[in-house]
């Protein structure tokens, strides 16, 4: 089985997102196995359930949220870098934090390249 | 080129753990200090993890800079800790430093300084590579 890991490192409103999230579709449709997604420093924003993006744009948000309930991709934030971003991520925080999104440490990421296959960041 | 970084270069197994490419200036964004962050949570990890500085990253690498003079955290002072985590692969680029006219005047010991060819081979050796 292969599988394979992705690390976004780009904010939610930037159309590099875009290349990410039509990169894991892509795999996921071709039947690869992505074991999950870990969103390190401005990617962390990607979480914040408070983030409202013209609706004429791109919104990379649904995006991620529906690959997330279509293929039960883990979507891992990084609790460092969402913090620094105001993003509230203790127990009382479930609020602010997008449902479809786990608050991870960079231990995750250890756990995702050990475990895969193949690693690509964006 | 000297034949220890040969040496050392063909030691490394084509399954090498994980490279970081830091290819940022050091205080001009938070990459560095992020990269930092990944290759220490690696190292406590037990995992194995080589650094690569290219480009403007190797700024990060050049001795006596001080962050706090423009009010960043002095991320620098924890390349000194490298050895504790067992981080002992660090390559800069030669052509990089020629570039920039910087003498190999680092502020931690024990860097490879290799030509384009020797960085790109050891670059390849290894199984996954993030870069900030």
């Amino acid at each position: 089985m292969k599988t394979l890991a992705v690390v976004v490192t780009t904010p939610p409103y930037s159309h590099l997102t875009t290349s990410a999230l039509t990169y894991v579709e892509a795999a996921l449709v071709a039947g690869i196995n992505v074991i999950g997604v870990f969103f390190y420093q401005d990617a962390a924003m990607h979480a914040n359930k408070d983030i409202s993006i013209a609706s004429d744009e791109y919104q990379a948000i649904d995006h991620w949220q529906r690959l997330h309930k279509e293929y039960q991709l883990p979507l891992h934030i990084c609790i460092t870098a969402a913090e620094k971003r105001g993003i509230v991520c203790d127990s009382m925080g479930d609020v602010q934090v997008n449902k479809a999104f786990t608050v991870s440490g960079l231990g995750e990421l250890v756990e995702l390249t050990s475990k895969a296959a193949r690693l690509v960041q964006f | 080129m000297t034949s220890s970084n040969i040496k050392e270069i063909s030691d490394l197994s084509p399954d090498s753990g994980l490279a970081i490419i830091n290819s940022k200036a050091p205080f001009s964004s938070n990459n560095g200090k992020d990269a930092l962050d990944v290759a220490l949570i690696f190292g406590s990890f037990e995992q194995k993890v080589s650094l690569f500085f290219q480009g403007d990253g190797v700024y990060q690498l050049i001795a006596n800079q001080d962050g706090s003079l423009v009010s960043i955290k002095d991320y620098l002072k924890t390349f000194s800790a490298f050895e504790f985590y067992d981080i002992d692969d660090i390559y800069v680029c030669q052509q990089s430093l020629v570039n920039r006219q910087l003498d190999e005047n680092f502020h931690i010991n024990d860097v490879q300084v290799l030509p384009s060819s020797e960085f790109a081979s050891a670059l390849n050796c290894h199984k996954h590579v993030l870069r900030f």
